[in-house]
């Protein structure tokens, strides 16, 4: 028994081959980039070693870095403030219906997030064009046509724009993330809620809740997660204009390293990122789990 | 008012409420789809939404033809089919390794493994795409399998790892005193039991991969192997002007994830809300 599940020979075939990909393809990179982060490197010819002049420079004197980071800051915000809340409801209110209802409007819900970012993103920048956008049209009907403008060329509402679509094409996974934890509250905790007379506001607010604790923190350090890792949507939405209005920290580093060729730039910025990612799960986690008891 | 209809009440401002919000969630898709049959004339309407007299078909024969679609979706099925096998073959074998076999740096290869789930892709872009550069992978399969397999093991590794550890051991026992194998072992007996983690990994693997986009940006220069997204951005910069073509090229590529969504969708909502960590 003991030598068939201990033998090195079988153990070393079943794990050395992902190993090696998986550090080939995820731990070497970020080594490199602690290299690249300490150079001058443009992408090709020669690099000088510059020692931290690049963190320095950017922790110092790059608002564009400053300004990444609040942003992915407000979208956590509406994630956690308007996408959850709202995503709450919506699976509870889905368990509630049941039956038929319930499965086509679980269907419909997370239809959004089965289709590419790409179309998403590209129809989302055709619904705010000035010209034959959706929503001009929208605002028009109603009577509101003050308000048309260029929703991602106007630097008031550019930003807005962006966190509504990243809210917009999460809804889908918070909403089942949810879901999935009211599924698992048992119906006998119902009953002896309502019989001890719980109104069904005290039901949800006094219950319910408090026991979906341990699924909202994990929702909640996600959100945070999503919202710093955010990349797709602006990159093809605005690539972080008008200015830098909409930039956020990965569209940013690949802007320096690709378009601005300031390759050791870019990989400085890539290491703050990685170490703001793994931070910002810490913390989060710290914050949402303080409260638990397991 | 009674009871009963007082339940009702609440019933239908239930629905309604959760209608409106569906509305919210689909009409950019149905006004997508809707205008894609319309000529590009029709967009600078007023209407928000058109009958399309007469459908233009046009629009679609021109995405097909020269957004090159089969081609790109061929690249799509085919990338995403090995990384799909792949990772879920490895989240098989090293799942059982971390979680049933006994070795000194097992917690440590274990956590290092989950500490991807954490890195970001877009930290690997820029070295990624000066290794793949140096070691000639840029451009090729390989090039792009690689991180896309090493970026959905963490999760697959994490699902099948929770999964086996609900499995009794007892089978094994007797299957080793029968003197069975390891790779018979983890072949014959294990991996028939994991079927739902396989369907789960699959599921949340298949959806990350096929709408990924970022890594096949950065890591294929030609349309070589580039897939789905793809057609709908070299088709825009040859289409400039006609909004109503790139809206059916937008209505094609969002149509096979939906395809499968409408066919496994039960499997997908079982397989988001286990796997709901999206990575």
């Amino acid at each position: 028994m003991a030598k068939v599940l201990s033998n090195k020979l079988a153990i070393s075939l079943l794990v050395v081959p992902g190993m090696l990909l998986f550090l080939f393809a995820v731990f070497v990179p970020i080594v490199m980039s602690c290299f690249y982060a300490l150079t001058d490197f443009q992408g090709i010819g020669n690099l000088h070693f510059i020692g931290l002049e690049n963190f320095k420079q950017i922790l110092t004197n790059d608002t564009t870095f400053y300004r990444s980071l609040l942003n992915a800051l407000l979208l956590a915000l509406a994630f956690i403030f308007l996408q959850h809340p709202l995503s709450l409801t919506f699976a509870i209110i889905l368990d509630k219906l049941s039956g038929k209802f319930e499965k086509i409007f679980r269907v419909i819900i997370f239809i959004p997030c089965v289709i590419s970012v790409m179309v998403n993103a590209k129809m989302w920048v055709n619904i705010f064009d000035s010209q034959f956008g959706l929503l001009n049209k929208v605002l028009d009907l109603l009577g509101l046509g003050v308000l048309k403008t260029d929703w991602l060329g106007n630097p008031h509402t550019a930003l807005p724009s962006i966190l509504f679509v990243n809210c917009w094409m999460g809804f889908g996974w918070a909403v089942m993330i949810y879901y999935a934890g009211v599924k698992g509250i048992s119906e006998e905790m119902y009953e002896a809620a309502k019989i001890d007379g719980a109104s069904a506001f005290k039901l949800y607010t006094k219950i319910l809740i408090p026991l979906l604790k341990p699924v909202i923190s994990m929702a909640a350090t996600l959100a945070v997660i999503n919202a710093l890792k955010t990349m797709e949507v602006p990159f093809l939405m605005t690539n972080g204009g008008p200015g830098d209005y909409t930039q956020f920290i990965a569209n940013y580093l690949y802007t320096k390293a690709f378009s601005d060729s300031q390759y050791g730039y870019g990989n400085a910025v890539s290491v703050i990122f990685v170490a703001v990612c793994l931070l910002g799960t810490l913390i989060s986690n710290k914050i949402t789990n303080s409260g638990n008891y397991e | 008012m009674n009871k009963i209809g007082q339940k009702k009440v609440v019933i239908w401002v239930l629905i309604s409420i959760i209608v409106i919000y569906s509305i919210g969630q689909l009409f950019p898709l149905i006004w997508l789809v809707d205008f894609s049959f319309c000529t590009s004339n029709d967009l600078f309407g007023s209407f928000i939404l058109k009958l399309p007299s007469p459908p233009q078909f046009i629009n679609y024969v021109d995405a097909w033809t020269i957004g090159k679609y089969p081609k790109f979706l061929l690249n799509s099925v085919l990338i995403n089919t090995l990384t799909v096998s792949v990772t879920v073959f490895l989240s098989i074998i090293m799942g059982y390794a971390f979680t049933r076999m006994e070795w000194k740096l097992r917690n440590t290869c274990f956590t290092i493994v989950l500490l991807g789930m954490m890195i970001p892709i877009h930290a690997t872009l820029l070295p990624n795409f000066l290794l793949f550069g140096k070691l000639k992978l840029l451009d090729t399969l390989p090039g792009i399998l690689i991180p896309y397999i090493a970026f959905s093991m963490p999760l697959g590794i994490f699902i099948m790892a929770a999964f086996l550890r609900t499995i009794p051991k007892a089978l094994e026992e007797s299957a080793i005193i029968d003197g069975c194998g390891i790779f018979r072992l983890i072949f014959q007996i294990i991996t028939p039991l994991t079927k739902p983690a396989i369907v789960t990994v699959s599921v949340m693997t298949f959806i990350n991969s096929w709408n990924e986009f970022i890594m096949a940006l950065t890591y294929l220069n030609t349309d070589k192997f580039k897939t789905i997204p793809f057609s709908i951005m070299s088709f825009m910069g040859l289409y400039g002007g006609n909004y109503a073509a790139q809206f059916a090229i937008m209505t094609l590529a969002a149509l096979p994830s939906l395809l499968v969504y409408a066919l496994l969708n039960e499997q997908i909502t079982k397989g988001v809300t286990v796997g709901g960590i999206k990575g």
